[in-house]
Formats: structure tokens, sequence, C-alpha cells
């Protein structure tokens, strides 16, 4: 009679634990097995043990500046240099100079006796959990590991709701019951490295001029600035269960945000026997540091998508690395820096998370965002009027006219007066030019300007986007001839425009000889005209049906949006009325030969692209990402590489132009009445949905004296 | 009876019909005028964000004019130049232009017309004098004028045809934005919300007058103002002579019941009485004690002759 | 003599004091309706009175119909169908034509059945149709707060105002009649003393039958 009692008990017991067992250890083998990723411990060769005597040199040092410039503070200067010298000397030195001006943690890991920093593991030595603060005002403990791992800047993507963006289909991005993973790690953008899976790390050999042919390998990848190490994004997250394992949590890289002192030119990509990933500053240097977030730190990685990777003021840029150095991106991709020199709020030390408000490891992009960049607090503001008020103008003498413009205008569009002239807004990847001095072959930037109508255009914008970024909004008159979709974004009409991406295409020509320049001009101005009638009239009635109701909600103003469009390779298999799926390139191809096609051939092997044409990731994800964006019957699992050859692949520009948020650069003088307010000037009342009665009238200044504004 | 009350509910209907008629007409008659043009100002005062922050008191001062407001106001068919009389034609307007007083007399005491005007300003003026919002050393009452209660952009003269509740709600609103505290002032008053929801507050905390306007503008202190329900509770309630009068063309007392039932959406104790239902009742009454005084006379007899009969 | 006792103490006490209430609300209710009028209470006076003897009444109704629900004084109010119309016409003819022959009162209370059919219809109507009808109206006004704006397209409080007055105006009625039926009991105070004692005497109708 005891058996089976014990035998029913033993089953009780072992059916969980093997489960467990089985979720632990089998799961993630047969996740990496079946994404073709691997997963080691990591190791950083600047990760030294120092000696005490070390220790306290690197402490000594760390503190120097700051124990000289307060002491020189206090020393009179109406004295000998000689004198003057020996007093900030001694004052500098004592024991209670030495307290107060060096970096915290130094005492922290005196006291603790730490004389290497191992990443995470060392930092959660004190800081296994933390408070934070929630908006509200309440607070909570978490897991620290668990709230970074869980954070945009980990995983990229969210399968949360909260999505101000709307899908062709209508519908608004995982506000159903199905909700998919989306954000940067999947997203559709106009730059197929944005596959991070395929983009993560590359090693290119190139050739520059100065060499003289010889080879000089550089950095290229996503995982420049994304903070995890491993040697692929957090995929794991992408799937209903499942964790990161272990060894890609130990590689998160803590100090480039939290060091004030972080060596970028420790960033660059290392091969081992396991593959490539990004190396990181690991140095007690670096560690000793730890002090808040600052402008400073979230810029090492930010001004790149800000002012750029060349804008002159990108500190981070200027530190390429010790091998193998990465390599810059010539055309920005907002072009709107956030610096001292660049932007009224950088100038007065406003630092980037006085805006953008933390939640522990989680930071809002405040809630209107035209792009399907994930976001950690979709439901938390981050707006000017938040510091700003009501009523901002208080100096000008036109202050109640400007403040009467706050209804239909973002501060933005008066604010932000140019973007960085590299702002790139039409680029060729299918077409690559030959860089001499980098010894690369480079995505061909067709067209950049950071001129308003050029390089950014006004629209009416309530908040919402589409599932590609397109700005949603309506004239408050609702007019319904504003159709941004059909008109703007969809249509390149400056002259000047035209006609430089036509120098541009007969550029091309010469190496390309197949480019048939008034076609190429008419694709890349014209997008739409890649569309068949039939595709073209299902657009329409999507835009009409679909979208109109996410157009029409709430209040829109008139921001400035950055345009942006890229001619891709794209599967055509699955293309609808407003683009096809891209396919991504590989980088090292890429660069090194300049052969695109190529590059896509090698790209498009990666395992993980191949489960995206499979049948189990086709219903777990990709027909409701489809759905979102404009593909009513499905994802076709077509694989379109056969026998070493691209079947139905052909290269086109996006159907429309993306449009991209400019939030910073911010000029403390904003536009002049006339810039607008003539029949010439950057805003397009017509194209906006206003009557010409109304264009005429905001075309005239008649009864404004501007002979004050113009002082 | 019946015959009556079918030829009452007839009258009544072809009240209405007139009244509806004449509605029309009005309104034809006000699309022959041409409409006044307020574009010119408008064009920068219709923003709803037209503002500044005054450097002296750091308080936010509004310019934005609701264009709806002002098309369905008292003031919508002037010009605006016609009370704002300075050089307003340039951007920025002038200082000196910008703090010369409105011309309100002009239209309200000197035109020919003003005598007949229902509401006469001068006497108006000499309530408000002596209202307490006029006394002239509270601090908080500093700048206190007309248009501190009377947006002269907004302004109608009276609602009829908005809900009661709308437009008592309406009023009370502008009390009550300033005067916080007055609802734990009003715990003495029974059925608080009700009241509010179906009186003003001024129509306690003015004086009945003689003048035969609808409402003063002597605002009374808190102490002399009315507390005695049957002032409202009861047949000659004041609220008859005030907002209540609004509610429909005829009066109130000389309704049917049928008519009480549809126009009277506030009820009133003591005021609100249904002349028909009491008459009818108190008649029922009267007969029945008749019959019953009889009965009792009956056998009364009865009693009478039974012991008429044992004797 | 014959003597039942018809009224057990607690109907008693609930009588009288259900009397007195009734008293009060009349007289208050009437200082509301025609405030101003002269020998009135004072409106703010009559109002917490009427608000609270109404409570009261409600509590009373309450123990009204609980206190038929639990003892035997409940089946004095449940109508035996059979012959029904016959003894409401052998009422009716007793009180319009036999009271003024002296004929002999057709119903005799017992403890089975203390009502005469005319009794216990009114009284039925007037505790379980108009008292829940004054009731609820009541309440409403003290509560009219929370009532939506409009019933039926009427002003709610109106509706509400209506109803209360009409089922006053009825109870009125009901009150001066049952003042007047009861002297006529065999003599003008038997019923009267019934309700005090509660011991009903009838010596009569044993002496002559």
């Amino acid at each position: 009679m005891k058996l089976p009692i014990i035998r029913r008990w033993f089953i009780v017991v072992s059916i969980p634990l093997i489960l467990t067992l089985l979720y632990q250890f089998v799961y993630p083998l047969a996740f990496e097995a079946y994404v073709g990723k691997v997963n080691a411990p990591l190791v950083y060769n600047n990760s030294t043990e120092l000696t005490s005597v070390e220790f306290e040199t690197l402490a000594n040092e760390l503190s120097i500046d700051a124990r000289q410039r307060a002491a020189a503070a206090i020393v009179a200067a109406d004295q000998t240099p000689l004198a003057r010298q020996v007093k900030i000397e001694m004052l500098m030195n004592t024991p209670s100079a030495i307290r107060n001006s060096e970096p915290k943690h130094i005492q922290y890991f005196r006291d603790a006796g730490i004389r290497r920093y191992d990443g995470p593991e060392t930092c959660l030595h004190c800081h296994a959990t933390m408070r934070i603060q929630h908006g509200d005002g309440s607070h909570a403990t978490v897991n620290t590991l668990n709230d970074l791992v869980n954070s945009v800047h980990f995983k990229f993507q969210t399968e949360a709701g909260g999505f101000s963006t709307y899908g062709y289909d209508g519908r608004q991005v995982n506000s159903g019951g199905h909700k998919i993973p989306v954000g940067k790690i999947n997203r559709a953008c106009g730059i197929p490295g944005s596959f991070t899976w395929t983009g993560w790390a590359a090693l290119i050999a190139s050739h520059p001029e100065k060499n003289h042919g010889a080879e000089v390998l550089r950095s290229e990848g996503c995982g420049q600035c994304h903070i995890g190490g491993n040697y692929q994004p957090a995929t794991e997250k992408m799937m209903p269960i499942g964790d990161v394992p272990n060894e890609a949590k130990n590689g998160i890289d803590c100090l480039i945000c939290h060091a004030a002192q972080y060596d970028m030119n420790q960033r660059y990509v290392i091969k081992d026997e396991k593959g490539l990933r990004w190396n990181q500053d690991r140095s007690l240097r670096a560690a000793l540091t730890v002090k808040s977030i600052s402008s400073e730190t979230c810029l090492r990685c930010h001004q790149h998508n800000m002012g750029g990777d060349v804008y002159q003021h990108n500190t981070a840029a200027k530190e390429l690395g010790y091998i193998n150095q990465r390599i810059l991106h010539r055309g920005a991709k907002r072009g709107n820096p956030f610096s001292s020199e660049d932007d009224v709020h950088a100038a007065a030390g406003i630092q980037c998370t006085d805006c953008h408000i933390p939640e522990g490891h989680l930071i809002p992009r405040g809630r209107k965002g035209v792009d399907l960049v994930a976001n950690d607090i979709p439901i938390k503001d981050v707006t000017c009027e938040s510091c700003h008020g009501q009523a901002p103008h208080n100096q000008s003498e036109y202050r109640a006219l400007l403040n009467g413009h706050i209804a239909r205008l973002a501060c933005e569009t008066c604010h932000i007066k140019a973007l960085q002239p590299d702002n790139v807004v039409l680029r060729d990847w299918v077409h690559p030019t030959w860089n001499a001095e980098e010894g690369i072959f480079e995505p061909t930037d067709i067209y950049r300007s950071g001129a308003p109508g050029k390089g950014f255009i006004f629209l009416w914008f309530n908040g919402n986007g589409t599932f590609l970024a397109n700005a949603l909004g309506s004239n408050p008159n609702g007019s319904a001839d504003y159709n941004p979709l059909m008109q703007q974004v969809a249509r390149i009409t400056d002259p000047d425009v035209i006609a430089a991406v036509r120098h541009k295409a007969i550029e091309l020509k010469q190496r390309y000889s197949d480019i048939d320049v008034d076609a190429y001009v008419e694709m890349a101005t014209n997008p739409l005209s890649q569309l068949s009638p039939e595709l073209l009239a299902r657009r329409e009635a999507m835009i009409a049906n679909n979208l109109r109701n996410a157009m029409m909600q709430g209040e829109s103003r008139i921001y400035p949006f950055k345009l942006f469009n890229a001619m891709m390779y794209e599967d055509m298999s699955n293309q609808g009325p407003f683009g096809a799926m891209i396919l991504p390139f590989d980088y090292a191809r890429y660069y090194e030969t300049g052969d695109s096609a190529a590059a896509v051939k090698v790209a498009i092997v990666d395992p993980i692209i191949q489960r995206m044409y499979q049948e189990p990731f086709k219903r777990y994800m990709m027909d409701e990402f489809m759905a979102y964006f404009g593909i009513t019957d499905g994802w076709k699992t077509v694989y379109p590489l056969v026998n070493e050859q691209l079947v139905n692949v052909e290269p086109h520009w996006m159907r429309q132009m993306g449009t991209l948020m400019v939030n910073h650069g911010i000029q403390s003088k904003g536009r002049e009445c006339i810039e607008c307010h003539a029949p010439n000037g950057i805003m397009d009342f017509n194209q906006l949905g206003y009557s010409a009665e109304q264009t005429a009238k905001l075309e005239q200044l008649d009864g404004i004296e501007l002979r004050h504004k113009s002082d | 009876m019946i015959l009556h009350a079918s030829t009452l509910r007839l009258n009544r209907a072809r009240q209405l019909l007139i009244m509806l008629m004449m509605m029309a007409f009005s309104l034809a008659a006000a699309n022959e005028k041409v409409p006044v043009n307020h574009n010119a100002c408008l064009r920068c005062h219709a923003m709803p964000t037209l503002a500044y922050r005054d450097a002296n008191s750091n308080k936010i001062i509004n310019l934005s004019i609701d264009s709806l407001a002002l098309s369905h106001s008292v003031h919508g068919k002037l010009a605006c130049a016609e009370c704002h009389d300075g050089q307003f034609d340039r951007y920025p307007h002038q200082f000196d232009a910008q703090n010369r007083p409105l011309s309100c007399v002009n239209c309200h005491e000197e035109k020919a017309d003003a005598a007949e005007r229902h509401y006469q300003f001068k006497t108006i003026e000499e309530e408000y004098n002596q209202s307490v919002h006029a006394t002239p050393d509270a601090p908080e009452l500093k700048g206190f004028n007309c248009h501190s209660c009377h947006d002269p952009h907004q302004f109608r003269a009276s609602r009829i045809g908005e809900p009661l509740a709308k437009i008592i709600h309406t009023n009370n609103q502008l009390c009550l934005s300033c005067h916080e505290s007055a609802r734990a002032h009003h715990a003495w008053l029974p059925n608080q919300e009700k009241h509010w929801q179906a009186v003003r507050c001024i129509d306690c905390h003015t004086p009945v007058t003689e003048n035969d306007q609808t409402v003063s503008h002597q605002i009374l202190k808190a102490e002399a103002s009315n507390h005695d329900c049957v002032n409202c509770h009861s047949k000659n309630s004041r609220l008859l002579n005030r907002l209540y009068q609004y509610r429909t063309a005829t009066n109130l007392e000389h309704q049917g019941w049928f008519n009480t039932a549809v126009f009277n959406d506030a009820y009133v104790v003591g005021m609100s009485r249904s002349p028909l239902l009491d008459r009818l009742a108190l008649g029922v009454i009267g007969l029945t004690l008749l019959v019953l005084i009889a009965h009792g006379f009956g056998r009364y007899k009865a009693y009478q002759r039974i012991t008429r009969n044992r004797k | 003599m014959n003597a039942i006792y018809l009224y057990p103490l607690w109907v008693r006490i609930w009588h009288w004091f259900n009397a007195l209430l009734f008293v009060i609300m009349l007289w208050s209710g009437a200082s509301l309706h025609f405030a101003g009028s002269i020998g009135l209470l004072d409106f703010s006076t009559a109002r917490p009175i009427h608000n609270i003897a109404g409570i009261l009444l409600a509590l009373s109704w309450i123990a009204f119909v609980i206190g038929n629900l639990v003892t035997s004084n409940g089946r004095h109010y449940r109508v035996q169908w059979h012959g029904f119309i016959r003894r409401l016409i052998t009422q009716g003819h007793y009180y319009a034509v036999g009271i003024f022959n002296n004929e002999p009162h057709p119903f005799h209370p017992s403890t089975e059945m203390k009502l005469n059919t005319l009794q216990q219809t009114s009284y039925l109507a007037v505790m379980y149709i108009l008292m829940p009808l004054l009731i609820l109206s009541g309440g409403a006004f003290l509560f009219s707060i929370y009532l939506p704006e409009t019933l039926w397209g009427l002003g709610s409080v109106w509706v509400v105002a209506m109803a209360h007055l009409t089922v006053a105006y009825c109870l009125v009625l009901f009150i001066m009649v049952h003042l007047y039926i009861i002297t006529t009991g065999e003599t003008v105070t038997t019923n009267l003393r019934a309700m005090v004692s509660g011991w009903h005497r009838e010596m009569a109708q044993e002496k002559t039958e």
C-alpha cells in the first residue's frame, strides 16, 4: 500500500522538476540552435586587477583636477605665482580636500577591497536592488538587473501596447490581443542594417588611400551603441518564454552610461573563437568615476542619431577605437544636435534626464512617437510645456502673438531653424560609392540637406504615426484635402532637390551604366510611381478608410519632420501599397566589395532570417507584422534565395518617405514671421489643407509691423 | 371641464406656433443684415493661446476671444472698433491705445433708445455702487469691474431656450470661480446641492427691487442676504420675478396641468403648486365632508326613531 | 355581553403612534405646501418636523408590515375571494340604506376576521398601495439630489411632488372617512374603545338575537 503513495509523490515532485530543468537547460539550447546564435562567457582584456599602490595612484589622479580647481578658487589671486602655487598645493592635498572632491566610488571600492571591475557583477554587489520613483510620485524597489534587461536600452523592442503607432490596416499597434515584439530589433526602417540580427558586429577590411592599398580592419554594427556585449542582440526577449542567458547579462556595459570617464576608444569589434562582438571599457579607472547620468554620458551614443557621427561637436566620434576603428556614418540621421554649441537647453546645462525623467532604467521618449522605436514608458510625457508652461514668450514685443501661435504650431517649428547640412534625405543602398579616403564602399547619399522644405518639412501631427513612420494629424479646419501620404511625404516637388538628385544620378551612371537617369529621378522623387494602378487605388482607399480616424484624433499642431527615403532590395512577394519587406545587407561584403546584391545574399542566409520565412515565425509574428504594414493577406514564406540567386527581389525606394521627429537643436531665437507668412514662405499652407482664401490670408502680414522683429 | 382643457391646449399650441414663426422671422431678419466683419481683429484674437504673462503680477493675461461665443453674444453684431476706439489697426498695438477705457456708456446710455431698454444702466450702476463688490478698501477686489463677471465678448442677455439647470450652473460657476469656499458657508442650507442646482446665487444675494428689473446688481453681504425659506417657498415666491419668469413666455399660474408638467423642470415646494390639483382635492374633501355630515344626520334621525319607538 | 380581544397591544400602540404621525405629517405638510399662509407653521420649522415625522412614519409602516408577517394579525388582511362581491354589496348597502333603517350590522368581528370586507379593501389599498407610494415619493423628495433630471420626459422632482401630493390628499380623505366610520359601531364609541382597550364589546346583538 505504501509504495503507490511514494510513487505518486515522486511523480508530483518530478514533473515540475523536469519541466524546470527542460526550461532552464534544454530550451535555451534548443532556442540557440533554432536561431543559430551562440552564447559563451565574455572576457574583456581591459578588465585588469590593480595593486593597492596602483589603486591609490589612480585615485589621486582622478580627483586632482577637481581638487586643484577647488583650492585655486580659495587662494587669493593678488600674490606672486609661486606663493600662490605653493598654497594651492598645500590646500589641495589636505585629507579633507581629497575626501570632498574624490569621486564617491573610490572610497566605496577602497573599503570593499575592489581592485578590478568585472562588469555587472561588480555593480550588483551593492546595487542588487534599486529604489525607483514612478511618474505619480510613488516608489518601488526593483531588481536592478531585471529592470535593465527589460528596458528598451537592452532589448530594444517591446511587446507592450501603448504605442502611438497605427498600422496601415487602421489598428493601433499591439492594442489588441495578439501582441508582437516591435521596436528597433526588427523595425523595417530605411537602413537595412537595423536588422540587428544580421548587423550586430562586423569587421570590415578597408583599403584606405593613405595606406596605399594595405588592409585596415574597421568595426561596424548596431552593437557599437547598444549596451549588450554579446555576439548578438537579446533575441531571446522576442519569444514569449525564456530569458537572456547569464553570459549575455554579464556582457552588459554599465559604464558607458554610468561612468564619467569612459574610454570610447575601447569600443571596437573583437573576434574570438565564438565570433564577433563589441569590446567595452572595463577598466577600474572608468568604474571609479561612476556618477549620476549626465548629458555627456548619454551623448556618447545618442549624438549619433542627433547631430550625427561627423557632427563637429560629437566627442565620442572623435575616439574611434585603439584598433579596428569604427566607421563613421556620414549622412546624419536627424541632424539636430544636442550640444552647448547648437542647443539652448544643452547650453543652459540642462541634462537629458531633466526632461526624459527615468523610472529606474526605463526612460520615457514622450507620448508622441511617429516611428516604431520601442518606448519604455509610453504613457509618460516629455514635452516643452512641462517646463515652459503656458504663454512662454515673455520678452518680445510680439509675445502675445507668438504665444497665440502655440495653438497651431509646435515649439520646434520655429525654434529649429535648420538641421545639420549633412542630414540625409535620400540614400541609395543599392548603388554604393567608393570612398577612397576610408577605402570602403558606402551607400550613396543622393540628397542631403538641412534646409526647411528640403531636408525637413512641416506636417500636422497629433502624436500618432504609421507603422512606417509617417506623422499623422489633420488640419483643425477639418479639411480632407490634407493628405500627406499621397502628397508631402510621397512626392518631392522642389526643383532644387530634383536637380540635385538628377546630378547625383548622372554621377552614379558613370559606375552603374544600367541606370536610366530619368527613370531614376522619377523613382526617387515620386516613389508612388513604383506602384501599379491597382496598388495605388488600394493605397488611397486604405488611407481614407483606415488612417483618417487616427489622423483626426486629438489636437494636431504643425511640427517639423525630417524626411528620409532609401533605395533597398525588397522581397516583392511581400509587397503592399506602402512598401515591401526590405532585405538586409551583410556589412563586410557590402563595404568591401560594393556588390550590394551579393551582400543581401550573404545576409539572408543568417538562420534567423531563414526562420522568418518559415511557418512558426509567420504564425508567431509575421502575419500580424504584415497586417500593420498594409498587407492584408499575410506573410508569404517564399524564401527569396534559391540556388544562390535572388528570386523576386527588386531594388526600390519605399513608397513614401519616412518622417522623423526632430526635437533637439533648439534655438533660443525663433523664426521671423516673414519666413512663413510670405507668398514663397517655407510653409506650404495649401498642402497643409488650407483653402486658397485662407492661404492667401496666411501669406500676407498686413498690419503687422516687422521693424522691431527684424532689428 | 374636458372641453376647457382642450381649448387651453389649443391656445397653447397656437401660442407656440406664433412664437416659432416670430423666431423664424427674427432669424431671417438677422440674416438680412450685413454680417459684421471681425476678421481683421480675430485673425489674431481668435487664437486660443493668445496671451502673455504680465510683468508686474506674473499672471497670464488671456487675450483670446472665442469667435463662436462672440457671434452669439449681444455684442456680436458690433464692430470691434465700436467699443475699442483706439489705434488697433497696426500690431504691436500702441501702448496708449491699449489703455484707453472702453466706450460702453456711449451705447448703453447715450443712444436714443436707451430709455426703452429693459435694463437701465444708471440703475445698474447705482445698485452696483452699493454692492459688496464695490467695497473699495478690500484688497482682493482691486480692479473689480463689470467685466469681472460679464465677459462682453460672450455676454448674452438671457439664454431662453437653454435648459434651466444649465443656465443656473453657468451663472453660479461665475460666482464660484472666485468664491471658492462658498460651499462650506452654505452648510446651513437644507438640500444644498438641490438648491444650487435650482437657484442662482444672485437669487438670494440680491435684494428684491421695485424697479421692474429681474435682478439687482447690488450683491448683498452674507448677513443681509435672504435666509427666509418662505421668500421662495410660497405662492408669491421671489423666484417668480427672477429667472423663473423666463421659463416660459406665459405665467406659470395660468397654465394648465399638462403644460405645467411639460415646462416645469424645477419644482419648488410651496411655489410650484398645481392649482387644478389643489382645487380638485379640496373640492372632493369638502364634498366628502358634506356627505359624512349628511350621513351622520341621517343616522341621528334613525337613532331618534329607534328611541322614540322604545319609548 | 360578548367581548372579543381583537387588538393586541402592539397593534394598538402602533395604531395610535401612526395616528399621531399622520396628524403631524398633515399639519406640517400643509405648512410646506401652503407656505406663507396664515395659521400654519413656519416653513423652516415645518421642514424638519415633516422630514423627521416622515422617516418615523416610514419606519412605522415597515414595523406594521413585519408585524403582520410574523404575527397572526396578518390574516385579517388576507382577502377571502369567495363571496367577496356579495359581502361588499351587503356592507355597502348597510352603510347606504340599512343604517338609516336601524338594520342590524351585517358584519360581526371575530378573532378570525376583525375587518369587514369594505374595511379590509380600503385598509389594503391604504397600507399596501398609498403608503408605499407616499413613502417612496417622500423619500425621493428627501434624496432628490440623486434623482435623474427627468422622468418620462417630465421634470423628475415635479413628478415626485405631484405623486406625493396626490397620495397625501387621498390619505386626507381616508382619515376623514375613517374617523367617521369608527362612529358607526354599536354605539358611537364602541370601535374607539376597542382600539384603546383591545376588547371589542357587543351587547345589543346578543340581546336581540
